[in-house]
């Protein structure tokens, strides 16, 4: 169930790789040792708060407008959380910390879609994450002279078609896609106009409190995610085996 | 302000926002409930909107490569094949100079 939920990260490597090294140049080029550029990906693990944050680092900014930078880009992972706690609610005190220091905007969206209830699924693809985005930081800070433009080659786009490839199969019912819709459209609107982390989190918070709202008369359900199918037969004789 | 010191602070605000949730076990009242259903719908939505024009001017094929991607990832529900799909699509049109 562990490789299950690793190998289920492999087709987002097509964005992690190029980014993983594109930031490792950003981070040199501003200055950071090979230690500092690799000792971010350990410890912070957060794509677009390494990218922010490597250039302000280099050139000794202050330091608490990077970390207020860094908490408004991921503030949005104590939703995920409290999502994933519902969804496993027998994990242990380690569990909930080591799934805490792992956790990312992939593995989180991976794991509900999967519609695979089990905490080796989350963690197999929490490390399978971490392990691309720190073994290509270390490449491109070791190569930093080779690497491409990921912009230039596009491939900045993997990221919103991966949530994309995410989000529709939960789209079931009628509510949910309207939520989609209000969130779009709220999105297009707020988050050029807010400080980028918090447009996403208010969005965030609005949309499903419309979701909310909507299903009011809905019979409450199972704690399980409407939409997401139960693991097939298939997958229970893969598990057995 | 000290590199390891921002450092320790960026640690602490990213595994702060990871943990708080998971570390919550209290059953939530239902409306509570009903809202953490729509979370990765509300936000994995906002995370796309704004990142999908991109900054190079190549906002038609991008699109275009969604789009196609939205519709593969309906019909097939595998992420890898709406992606791919996604991927090639706009880089074709890109080449071709749409």
């Amino acid at each position: 169930m562990f490789w299950r939920g690793f190998r289920a990260m492999f087709p987002l490597y097509l964005g992690v790789v190029p980014f993983a090294l594109a930031y490792a140049v950003t981070a040199r080029a501003s200055g950071l040792g090979i230690f500092e550029t690799q000792a971010l990906s350990v410890l912070v693990f957060a794509g677009a708060s390494q990218f922010s944050a490597a250039p302000l680092l280099g050139a000794g900014a202050n330091g608490l407008a990077i970390i207020l930078t860094t908490f408004l880009l991921n503030v949005r992972h104590l939703l995920y959380g409290i999502s994933i706690a519902r969804v496993l609610p027998n994990m242990s005190f380690r569990q909930r910390v080591i799934g805490a220091f792992f956790l990312t905007d992939e593995a989180f969206g991976t794991f509900l879609a999967s519609g695979v209830h089990d905490y080796r699924f989350l963690l197999g693809a929490s490390l399978s994450l971490f392990a691309s985005w720190n073994a290509f930081t270390l490449v491109g800070a070791l190569a930093s002279s080779l690497v491409p433009d990921p912009v230039a080659l596009g491939v900045d786009l993997v990221f919103p078609l991966s949530f994309l490839a995410i989000l529709i199969p939960i789209l079931k019912s009628r509510v949910e896609w309207w939520v989609a819709f209000a969130s779009s459209l709220m999105a297009f609107l707020l988050v050029p106009r807010l400080p980028s982390g918090l447009g996403i989190l208010l969005v965030g918070i609005l949309g499903s409190l419309l979701g909310a709202w909507l299903t009011q008369r809905e019979p409450i359900e199972a704690p399980s995610l409407e939409g997401i199918e139960a693991p097939s037969l298939e997958d229970a004789a893969r598990e057995v085996a | 302000m000290n590199f390891w010191l921002t450092v320790l602070g960026m640690l602490v605000v990213t595994f702060g926002s990871r943990l708080t949730g998971m570390l919550l076990t209290a059953p939530l009242p239902p409306f509570w409930t009903r809202f953490v259903r729509f979370v990765p719908i509300a936000v994995f939505t906002a995370l796309i909107i704004p990142s999908l024009e991109g900054s190079r001017g190549e906002a038609l094929p991008r699109v275009l490569g969604a789009v196609l991607c939205g519709f593969l990832a309906w019909r097939t529900k595998q992420l890898w094949i709406g992606l791919f799909a996604g991927m090639l699509g706009f880089w074709l049109l890109r080449a071709i100079g749409l």
